[in-house]
């Protein structure tokens, strides 16, 4: 990828950007193009797709079969390089008395969009505007209207499939004409669970996957085999690795450091932002660069740390952060999982369901109209995985417990129910409380003296209401289209919820708003105390709606790349 | 069915490693030969047991051998063999599941250094240890027996023991080109385009939904 331990770093910079995912690739994209320099910095190594992919690989080549270790949580080839649940020398805590969190990280360009699920939902005219509809949780200082044209720019960019004609559902946008690739076609789990969903009256969809199913100039199409978790040689799925950082290289305006970890942002004596400090991962030594501008997008979470651990004389509680706003509402999505295996699915003819590695349909939320009577004042999307996939080490787990045959009519069994099973995924808004945020651990420090995040985690009812309905839902969709859920499931919605972190989905902890009082940034993600500092990944999220949050991420920090780059024309910055 | 009952293997179990990744390893191992295509393990003395995993960069595209020693004994391997081929046989075009390798795989597994690969090795080498003095020596019946029991026994470890043994013979078996073929897994296979399932597929489905009423 051309990004380097140590090129040269004296410059000079217009905008020095922390983290090279979602939101540091599309600033780094928008911002090179605009004529910028830039100097991207990245915690973790250079990654290649192109070259590091293990597109077709069996389980049977990888060390265990493939299966989740330590080492590998998500598995032998996940895209994932030195992290997941924990980072060697990185630790995080959880604080006494709270509920749990847990903290997915990598250490490597392009961050988390190595990996990701490619679900590329756009948030709704509800999901901006959640405390003018129910009275909880806050608005957003910009609204549906402002952000769809860089929905439509970002999905024309990234590739993304799911074409279909307008429905007009509530709070489930269409897309314009020209805006999406073709959807793929859904396959036989995905007709067979459409029928039950059907007779309970609720919509299934295409959905919006980033992956490039038809011809997109620059792109390769998608091969429609290998698991987009493992990331994709040929670009055909989103990656900021494929998508937007080699054409920001190309246009000679943006420098890589990679193994960078960035700590404090330094201010100069009039107050404005004049660059940032870092430890380099493998040496430990610490380097100062400076730009005329510095953008954060390490992740909500490293965000966070970052402007906590920056203190000074004028901001002795960290940057941005006199109103105590950094690290606050933090918000996670609802989550949580019902498989169920069915008969009608037994014996099939063979057929390839390998698909475009995301989901072909999905649910969109439902409920918008009855939430007081459902219980729950917000809703969730369902996201369904089944089919003939590539076998793996729970191949056994096809076959009921209490199962023992061997030989030949062991065979006949697994042949028979191979892609019977079906698991149903519910990812659901949480409103943000006072009770989940992160601050800095008052004695935990990583390998290099830096203080680490403390995380604070407690789910509330509305939270946990939807997830015993989400668990609800699924029962009565596996008894409708006659199978049998796993054993053992949970309907206690308090004891069904996922962790805190558990979805990966993160964000919130810089959060936009009006002004200083109520945010830390404006609604170009410029921070209200330092003018030449700006926040463009999940931090600045207001509200968690149950899409998941790439897409916006990726919108929000195009649309504030663009006010950036005007700022820098005018001289303002 | 193969749970008639059925002579002891003449030839004893021998690793099934090619010859080029056995070369490879014999720098790792130490104690490994390569004879004739196949690796034969000896004993490891006086050698240091490497006992770290594979880190958390693991080469993807062209996986390394994962590192550790491999703990597992000549008469384990022999009754892992044994076993894995009472569950999973050959049959026809499938082969069988120890010609597959699925007892180094079991090696491998109960070899590991992490938490879940761990908690499963005494399960797995007391029961080999167990099923080994009755299906290591004896006769073919004593032998059918002895592996006919093991579904049915009432002793937790014995059932403990089937249980694992049984779901990673399953889940190395059919991660392998030739359960994808006996599995009927057609995928990972490049194409260009997704038409979708076919029209015997959908016309079986609909069968379904009006058994189902849907």
């Amino acid at each position: 990828m051309a990004a380097a331990d140590s090129p040269k770093l004296n410059g000079p910079y217009d905008v020095i950007i922390v983290g090279s995912g979602a939101g540091g690739g599309m600033s780094a994209y928008h911002l090179t193009k605009s004529g910028l320099k830039v100097l991207m910095l990245e915690a973790g190594r250079d990654y290649d797709p192109r070259v590091e992919t293990p597109m077709f690989n069996t389980n049977a080549e990888a060390p265990l079969r493939g299966v989740g270790t330590p080492d590998k949580p998500f598995g032998f080839y996940d895209a994932t390089v030195d992290g997941g649940w924990q980072v060697p020398n990185e630790p995080y805590t959880v604080a006494e008395g709270s509920e749990p969190f847990t903290w997915w990280r990598p250490r490597m360009l392009g961050g988390r969009t190595n990996h990701w699920g490619r679900i590329a939902l756009r948030f709704g005219p509800l999901d901006f505007k959640p405390k003018s509809r129910d009275g909880l949780g806050y608005d957003w200082p910009i609204t549906y209207d402002d952000l769809a044209p860089w929905y439509d720019k970002t999905e024309k960019l990234i590739g993304v499939s799911g074409a279909a004609p307008p429905r007009n559902l509530l709070n489930t946008p269409d897309s314009p004409p020209g805006c999406l690739m073709e959807a793929a076609p859904p396959r036989a789990f995905e007709i067979f669970y459409e029928r039950a969903f059907r007779a309970m009256g609720i919509p299934v969809i295409p959905m919006h996957g980033a992956v490039v199913t038809g011809q997109m100039e620059g792109r390769n199409t998608c091969l429609f085999a290998t698991p987009c978790g493992r990331g994709c040689a040929i670009g055909a799925n989103f990656q900021s690795t494929t998508v937007l950082i080699p054409p920001a290289m190309a246009t000679g305006n943006l420098t890589i450091r990679t193994n960078a970890l960035v700590y404090q942002v330094d201010l100069d004596k009039t107050g404005k932002a004049k660059g940032v400090s870092f430890v380099d991962r493998k040496t430990g030594e610490h380097h100062s660069v400076t730009a005329r501008a510095v953008v954060l997008a390490a992740g909500s979470g490293e965000t966070a740390r970052i402007l906590l651990n920056s203190k000074s004389g004028a901001f002795p509680n960290g940057l941005c952060n006199t109103h105590g706003m950094v690290g606050r509402y933090l918000m996670d999505s609802v989550g949580l999982g019902v498989t169920g295996q069915f008969p009608a699915l037994e014996g099939l003819p063979p057929t390839n369901d390998d698909g475009q590695g995301t989901q072909h349909t999905y649910i969109p939320w439902w409920g918008y109209e009855k939430q007081k009577e459902l219980g729950f004042p917000r809703g969730y999307h369902i996201e369904i995985g089944g089919g003939r996939r590539m076998p793996s080490m729970g191949m056994a787990g096809l076959l009921p417990d209490d199962e023992t045959s061997v030989g030949d009519e062991l065979r006949a069994k697994l042949r028979n129910r191979f892609g019977s099973t079906i698991g149903f995924d519910g990812r659901g808004e949480m409103i943000p409380n006072d009770d989940c945020y992160c601050e800095l651990d008052p004695t935990v420090r990583d390998k290099w003296g830096i203080p680490v995040l403390r995380f604070h985690w407690k789910w509330g009812e509305s939270e946990t209401n939807q997830a015993a309905h989400m668990v609800k839902t699924f029962l009565e969709v596996i008894d409708r289209l006659g199978g049998k859920p796993e054993k053992g499931v949970e309907t206690d919605g308090r004891k069904a919820i996922s962790k805190g972190g558990e979805m990966i989905h993160e964000i919130g902890t810089a959060r936009m708003g009006h002004n200083d009082a109520d945010s830390v940034v404006n609604q170009f993600g410029q921070s209200w105390a330092v003018p030449n500092l700006f926040v463009m990944d999940g931090a600045v999220m207001v509200s968690s709606p149950d899409k998941n949050p790439t897409l916006s991420i990726l919108a929000l920090a195009w649309r504030s790349a663009d006010n950036l780059a005007t700022l820098a024309k005018q001289g303002a910055i | 069915m193969t749970d008639a009952p059925q002579a002891p293997e003449t030839e004893p179990y021998v690793s099934k490693i090619d010859r080029r990744t056995a070369l490879a390893w014999v720098g790792v191992v130490g104690a490994a030969t390569a004879v004739g295509g196949v690796v034969v393990f000896g004993p490891r003395m006086g050698l240091e047991r490497i006992t770290h995993g594979y880190g958390t960069d693991p080469k993807l595209t062209k996986p390394e051998k994962a590192p550790w020693s491999r703990i597992m004994i000549g008469p384990q391997l022999q009754t892992a063999a044994i076993l894995a081929d009472y569950i999973l046989p050959a049959s026809g075009a499938a082969p069988s599941a120890s010609s597959l390798g699925v007892p180094d795989f079991i090696d491998e597994w109960v070899s590991a250094p992490y938490p879940q690969q761990v908690k499963d090795r005494p399960v797995i080498l007391n029961g080999l240890n167990a099923l080994g003095g009755q299906v290591l020596r004896g006769d073919a019946a004593a032998r059918a027996r002895a592996l006919a029991a093991l579904p049915a026994a009432a002793d937790a470890p014995t059932q403990a023991f089937w249980k694992k043994f049984r779901h990673l013979t399953i889940g190395a078996y059919y991660t392998t080109p030739a359960g994808f073929k006996d599995i009927g897994y057609i995928g990972n296979v490049a194409r260009t385009s997704d038409p979708g399932p076919s029209a015997e597929v959908k016309a079986a489905l609909e069968a379904q939904f009006k058994k189902l009423g849907l």
